[in-house]
């Protein structure tokens, strides 16, 4: 039984108007844990939203390297685990020197992708700087 | 270091009750006076580590006669891994002042915990703003600056681990690189084996490491926010805490990094101006010139150092030991740690450095 509005929905509504009708109002000694506080809200938002959006993502960075592996199929705690094994495979290749004299190309490839989408969560706005 | 935050009234302060008596007593004792007042001035910040305490001491009597702006800095509940500990952070503070490094004059330490409880030291109060972005906020690049801090750092990298008084750091390491390298896969442990990012970055360590060189007294977080500048000069070198025997090459890519450049990150020298002004400065008071492969290779060292004390960070919320939302966001930071080390690595060319010699 799910409750209306739900989580997600709660946490949208009370970071926006966090930010809104709060934040300026914050004597200056306070704004530094407002703006923390801000900054959490938000990342739970997006996490909350776009998890399985991420774990597609990475999925599909790592079937760069392993495309008989991937599943558009998945979601949930299954998405995750699959994951969660392809990287753990990929370190270990990485650990083993499989990377070390070919393959950079297509592993920096495959490593950004992944890395950009945590940061659609994380942090956003680090993803167009330079 | 830089912003003095009101007192946070629900914590009962550091020298609350008997403890300003006892610190004035042993003050007294350490200064030769007969009496010693400490008011307290408020907290400071960059105190996610240690705890920083903006006092004034009145000393009678004694060679420090005198009224004196300090801050007083004693262990916090939650020190790092990286961190060496109140009294190793004294002597360091003590080698660089006399090197004539811009660093607060460090006047007093304590390891009797019948003090205050936990080890402290008191060095002088500097002036200057210190918060990255406030300091990389200038429309104009500020290479004099960039100068001045590569001089601080190069007098700084005059010290050796022969110099007195530096026994208390212990023995200075064979191979920097290899130690480095060691000493993150501990802090790693198994995150190595699950987080492919941090498994290249370490993996990349271990086949670029250089061969051994000079080994110097590094900072070892020597960047744009741990220092203080008043009127667009520099005033001191703040927050030694991780300081330690290294190649001097690790010292000057921490302060190249991604992570520190703040508003700027085209500016490479910590956000402020270019890596020419920086190095230029640094060669004129250290002896020696900067090795632009080695101090890649140490960059690259920088983003997986932040990665780990980030990752510490974050546990140490979420271990329950110190609960904290600011600890709780550091522990977040690092796909934003990450990708800045991804971009280093492409934009160096992945794993041939080319012509620097190699351990491996």
């Amino acid at each position: 039984m799910r409750a209306n509005p739900d989580a997600r929905g709660l946490l949208q509504i009370a970071a926006s108007t966090f930010r809104a009708d709060v934040l300026p109002h914050v004597a200056p000694e306070a704004r530094f844990a407002a703006l923390m506080v801000a900054n959490a809200l938000e990342i739970a938002e997006r996490e909350l939203k776009g998890l399985d959006t991420a774990g597609h993502s990475m999925l599909a960075a790592l079937a760069l390297l392993y495309g008989e592996d991937a599943d558009d199929g998945l979601s949930g705690d299954d998405l995750r685990k699959r994951v969660e094994a392809l990287q753990h495979r990929l370190c270990i290749e990485i650990a083993a020197g499989d990377f070390d004299q070919e393959g950079q190309d297509v592993l920096m490839d495959s490593l950004e992708a992944i890395v950009q989408a945590r940061l659609g969560i994380s942090n956003p706005k680090a993803l167009g700087q330079q | 270091m830089h912003v003095v935050k009101a007192s946070d009234q629900s914590t009962p302060s550091l020298l609350s009750g008997d403890n300003r008596v006892r610190l004035e007593n042993w003050l007294a004792a350490q200064a030769g006076a007969s009496r010693v007042v400490v008011t307290e001035d408020g907290r400071l910040g960059g105190g996610a580590i240690s705890l920083n305490l903006a006092v004034t001491l009145d000393i009678d009597g004694g060679p420090l006669a005198g009224r004196h702006a300090c801050v007083l800095r004693a262990e916090g509940g939650g020190r790092i891994s990286a961190s060496i500990g109140k009294l190793r952070e004294f002597v360091v503070l003590r080698a660089a002042f006399a090197g004539g490094v811009s660093a607060p004059e460090p006047l007093f330490a304590c390891d009797d915990p019948a003090v205050l409880g936990h080890d402290f030291y008191i060095m002088r109060r500097a002036e200057g703003l210190g918060a990255g972005h406030a300091v990389t906020r200038s429309e104009a690049a500020q290479p004099e600056l960039a100068r001045e801090l590569g001089r601080q750092l190069g007098l700084l990298h005059r010290i050796t681990p022969e110099t007195e008084g530096l026994e208390r750091l212990g023995d200075a390491p064979e191979c920097p690189a290899q130690e480095t390298l060691a000493q993150y896969r501990r802090w790693f442990g198994d995150l190595g084996r699950r987080d492919p990012v941090i498994a290249w970055g370490l993996r990349w360590m271990e086949v670029n490491a250089p061969l051994p060189g000079a080994v110097v007294l590094c900072h070892r977080d020597f960047r744009t926010g741990n220092y203080l500048v008043k009127d667009g000069a520099l005033t001191a070198i703040l927050d030694w805490e991780f300081a330690g025997f290294s190649d001097p090459m690790e010292d000057l890519g921490w302060f190249c990094a991604r992570s520190w450049r703040f508003r700027r990150p085209d500016r490479e020298a910590g956000g402020i101006a270019d890596r020419a002004d920086f190095y230029a400065g640094y060669e004129e008071t250290s002896g020696r010139r900067v090795d632009p492969l080695r101090v890649a290779y140490w960059e690259t060292a920088a983003y997986l150092r932040w990665a780990a004390i980030a990752v510490e960070q974050g546990l140490r919320h979420s271990s329950g030991a110190e609960p904290s939302l600011e600890l709780a966001l550091t522990g977040r930071m690092l796909p934003e740690i990450e990708m800045d080390m991804l971009r280093h690595l492409r934009s160096i060319g992945g794993m041939a450095t080319g012509a620097v010699e190699k351990v491996a």
